[in-house]
């Protein structure tokens, strides 16, 4: 059966992968650009230890912003994240699975792994996958993580990433994103616009005109600053906050069009240099706690090579 | 009767391959297995490749299970030093007997073309098949060429994308093999959802058949036809054209196990928008095939390859129309509101783009070519101000939506921007065609405006790049500057105009601020300019000798160059041609001998031989009319006339002793060798030219 509204799409997905073996989690709550940011893929895919989740990850992305006015572009949305690792030899038949369990029948629609290299430049990470294909349309983004904030990934991260708003517009058959049934109430449908078209309008005027990109400029310095102290102290995880706040100030900026094409790339190396710091240190605060959660002998191993 | 010859099935199961380099990597895969087994003698009747986006496999048929005996021979010392004086075995022969161990008994003479030696025949026991496949299977695997590895679970195992299974099969029998950690067996799988169940193959006679039950075409050269005829059947029951682009179609087909062509059609108001971005929405994005009217107007219709036969087709064409959708929304809205901005109040973010970083912005660039532009016009007799119109518009669309999102609309968002804001038609036409030839053997443009700006724009690229020391090497030509200097060559030859590249070069270089460019830039571009001439008249099998004759000349204007060349290559290999070629190189190598400069000018009273005065009087009675054909461009009439110095030429050096000993005489004669050579170097260097054997 075809999950009739958008919050029973986001249900199904975390029945689904907590049945799997994930630990279903929150969103992380703080602007990140992908579900990819949130600590739970981006530093659980550092070092040797084992580790399932999947959650919702509101995603925003400030130069998307499109006044509301776009049916399909927002500069806020939503990406359903899993995260398995070791990815397990059957990835690819859970991912199909889960679209069966979304009411979609495989020898109805012409469903395609078609290849597609990620990388994230911000965050020194990159990895090998296919976007998937639902009748010529993305719908997710399925990678193995090879490297994360400039460090091998061993294990292997397998990620997948759902585009929450596309599939539940291809499941409701809508054209705007605005039309798609959030919740059905006792008083009536509430929809996605109903949500958040307000919120479309108001931030992209924010994103474009508003955002005072003085205060952004001393934002992110002011985060380069703390990461790289704190990194110092030995505290990955709040280094790695000032980071995703670097990046989300510099997207903010972009849009602004505040930087330059040359400027531009050197910002992205200065959150990636922190990026990578922010890794290695986690890292190094894992290995101390004597990698918990890994397998034994690659626990072993990854200490050795420590030493 | 014992079986000697079986059939071998390789098969490695994956998670969808990339497109691309599928059939590379199968092919690679044969051949590195067939090599094996050529290397252990192992003999086969034929073999194939399958390559799909889930396996990659090899079918060897009549494989001989064991290969035939070999004898080996090992060569000892020389039978005379196999014994000393008494007769007793050396040390060499006991020590090669020990060495082979054998005892020196066994021994025996082996006849060698360097004489008879000790030595010892042995029978080596054919390799077998069965024991040898393991190793040659794993070996080829590990020689497939992989772009791009990856690791995935807790394997340490790189390839290109995980390895679900491994077949490998000698007629019933499983070969056990172990591939990146996975042991073989019997067992495939066929298409993804039509036929998820694992298939135990019986024998690899049957791989074909077994998959095409299980919905899997698993030979790539099928698979491809049959997309291309189901292209071409629904084009026909649409009395439409299907453009049929071959890295499309191999690209769709290694996407696909089980194709199925579908139509499907997008709303036509699309179509104001230009084609190349509808075109490129289709194909780059969505791979689908696009339909043209007969007159080759794009049609709002599409084909797309699906992988499954669809219980209900109709779902699928409907999300792919859905997704286009968008895209062509897309495009459309860029092209609207790109034309709410005027071209040419684009240019001062061209500033914002960088040309090359020493070099400046493309709004510096656009300043230069906008002057040089125009002087290349005034030299053309061209409209400089059109010219100039246009040069000053050419890359302002490459800030326009439509073409950072479709960058290969770069010119042609330009002209239709162009036209919108009322510019002249001229204009608007240049702004497109200042690309063209956009490859080799692409068209010109129409006009000698677009021309100008064309030329302007390459030559500034070349003065700039070679100015900075960043001239291309080997493969390394980041600006595509050998195909900036072909176009070049082929603009001013096709416009047939005295402009010489030294001149233009010259003038090029001068637009970049001083000091910027190496001193000897502009003579180095005319150089690495001319060179391109090579593999043009390469193309067109005139010999090299011919160009470098006339290159000798030191003339630089490629008109000019085209000209003397073709009138050249038409005179080579006459009988006249041959003759003065070799008239030509004798004269030089006299003159280079002697050390002195000739002016060419001989005094006749100084001549004693009638063979000096009938060479100097043919000479002076061609002088006026060859100049006055080649000051005419008509070099071929030019060099027919010089043709009948042939017999004067022969008679001179059969009669005459040129090297006389009277030094005046000498001097004299030196002087008419000299006028000779000037006669044919208003048209190229003879002696460089091919024939004779002097």
């Amino acid at each position: 059966m075809i999950p009739e509204t958008f919050q029973e799409l986001i249900l199904r997905l975390q029945t689904f992968w907590g049945g799997h073996g994930c630990v279903v989690l929150q969103p992380l709550d703080m602007e990140v650009g992908a579900g990819t940011f949130h600590p739970a893929t981006f530093l659980r895919a550092i070092g040797p230890e084992n580790w399932n989740a999947a959650y919702v990850q509101p995603s925003r992305r400030p130069a998307d912003g499109r006044y509301g006015e776009n049916p399909n572009r927002l500069q806020h949305y939503y990406q359903f994240q899993v995260v398995m690792k070791p990815s397990p030899s059957n990835f690819q038949d859970l991912y199909l699975a889960s679209l069966r369990e979304l009411g979609l029948d495989t020898l109805q629609h012409d469903v395609r792994f078609v290849e597609d290299n990620w990388e994230s430049p911000t965050l020194g990470a990159w990895g090998l996958g296919w976007e998937v294909w639902l009748n010529g349309m993305e719908v997710s983004q399925f990678t193995y993580f090879q490297q994360a904030g400039g460090l091998e990934c061993f294990p292997v991260t397998g990620e997948i990433t759902y585009g929450l708003e596309r599939i539940a517009m291809y499941l409701q058959d809508v054209d705007s994103v605005y039309d798609l049934v959030w919740a059905k109430t006792p008083a009536g449908p509430v929809t996605y616009g109903d949500v958040f078209h307000q919120n479309e309008v108001e931030m992209s005027t924010y994103n474009f005109q508003e955002a005072d990109t003085e205060a952004l400029f001393k934002t992110f310095d002011f985060c380069e600053h703390e990461a790289t102290r704190l990194v110092e102290c030995k505290l990955p995880l709040p280094a790695y906050e000032h980071v995703m706040k670097a990046s989300h100030a510099f997207n903010l900026l972009d849009a602004r069009h505040a930087i330059g094409v040359t400027e531009r790339q050197r910002y992205i190396l200065r959150v990636r240099s922190l990026a990578k710091a922010a890794a290695q240190s986690y890292f190094e605060s894992r290995a101390a706690l004597g990698f918990p959660q890994a397998d034994p002998d690659l626990r072993e191993r990854a200490l050795g090579d420590q030493s | 009767m014992t079986q000697t010859s079986a059939d071998l099935l390789f098969e490695l199961g994956t998670e969808e391959l990339p497109a691309g380099p599928l059939s590379t990597m199968a092919a690679a895969l044969g051949s590195s297995i067939l090599e094996g087994l050529a290397h252990h003698g192992l003999t086969y009747a034929s073999s194939k490749i399958f390559a799909t986006p889930r396996r990659l496999a090899v079918l060897v048929k009549g494989m001989s299970l064991e290969a035939p005996d070999k004898t080996v021979e090992a060569l000892g010392p020389p039978v005379t030093a196999a014994r000393d004086k008494q007769g007793d075995w050396t040390p060499a022969a006991l020590g090669f007997a020990k060495k082979q161990g054998v005892d020196v008994t066994d021994l025996t003479v082996i006849n060698t073309s360097k004489g008879d030696r000790l030595g010892l025949c042995r029978t080596e026991r054919g390799a077998r098949a069965a024991t040898v496949l393991p190793e040659v299977l794993a070996n080829a695997v590990a020689r497939i060429p992989v772009t791009k590895r990856m690791r995935w679970g807790r394997e340490r195992h790189e390839f290109l994308r995980p390895v679900q299974w491994v077949v490998a099969l000698l007629d019933k029998q499983v070969i056990d093999v172990v591939v990146m950690g996975i042991n073989s067996g019997r067992h495939t799988l066929g298409h993804r959802f039509h036929h998820p169940e694992a298939i135990s193959l019986e024998s690899p006679a049957t791989y074909e058949e077994t998959l095409l039950a299980a919905n899997v075409l698993a030979d790539f050269g099928q698979r491809r036809e049959r997309i291309r005829s189901q292209v071409i059947a629904i084009a026909e029951g649409l009395k439409a054209n299907a453009v049929i682009d071959d890295a499309l179609l191999d690209e769709v087909t290694g996407l696909v196990e089980w194709p199925v062509a579908l139509q499907g059609s997008f709303d036509p108001a699309f179509l104001e928008v230009p084609a190349g971005a509808v075109i490129s929405s289709m194909k780059e994005h969505q791979k689908y095939f696009h339909l043209v009217s007969d007159e080759g107007q794009l049609l709002p219709l599409f084909i797309t390859i699906a992988n499954i036969e669809s219980h209900h087709p109709a779902s699928v064409v409907a999300g792919n129309e859905r997704v286009i959708r968008p895209r062509l929304s897309d495009a459309a809205f860029f092209f609207e509101t790109d034309k709410t901005t005027p071209l040419a109040d684009r240019s001062s973010r061209l500033e914002g783009i960088v040309f090359q970083q020493k070099l400046g912005s493309v709004a510096d660039k656009t300043r230069r070519i906008v002057a040089l532009s125009g002087w290349i016009a005034d030299a053309l007799g061209a409209d400089s101000s059109v010219t100039q119109r246009a040069a000053t518009l050419a890359k302002c669309d490459l800030v326009t939506d439509l073409v950072l999102e479709f960058p290969d609309l770069q010119g042609i968002a330009g002209a239709h921007y162009a036209r919108h804001d009322c510019e002249l038609e001229a204009v608007a036409a240049a702004v497109e065609e200042h690309y063209w030839p956009r490859f080799s053997g692409d068209q010109l443009p129409n006009s000698p405006e677009a021309s100008a700006v064309a030329l302007a724009d390459r030559l500034d690229t070349l003065v700039g790049i070679f100015g900075i020391g960043q001239a291309p090497t080997g493969s390394k030509d980041p600006f595509a500057l050998r195909r900036g200097a072909l176009a070049v060559i082929r603009l001013l030859v096709n416009l047939d105009t005295p402009l010489t590249l030294s001149d233009l070069a010259e003038r090029a270089a001068r637009e970049y601020p001083n000091n910027l460019l190496a001193p000897d830039t502009a003579s180095a571009v005319t150089e690495y300019t001319l060179e391109r001439f090579r593999s043009w008249y390469d193309d067109k099998n005139i010999a090299v000798e011919v160009l470098r004759a006339v290159l000798a000349t030191g003339i630089t204007g490629p008109a000019e160059v085209d000209r003397r060349v073709a009138a050249l290559n038409a005179f080579a290999g006459t009988d006249a041609s041959i003759a003065l070629a070799a008239a030509n190189k004798r004269v030089a190598n006299i003159l280079s001998k002697s050390g002195e400069t000739r002016a060419g000018k001989p005094m006749p009273d100084l001549f004693n031989e009638p063979a000096e005065n009938q060479l100097y009087e043919s000479l002076e009675g061609l002088k006026a009319v060859v100049a006055d054909k080649i000051s005419e461009g008509d070099y071929a009439a030019a060099l027919s006339e010089l043709a009948s110095l042939q017999a004067p030429v022969d008679a001179f050096f059969e009669n005459v002793m040129v090297n006389a000993d009277d030094p005046a005489i000498r001097d004299n004669r030196h002087e008419l060798l000299a006028a000779l050579r000037n006669a044919f170097t208003g048209i190229a260097d003879f002696a460089l030219l091919g024939g004779g054997s002097q």
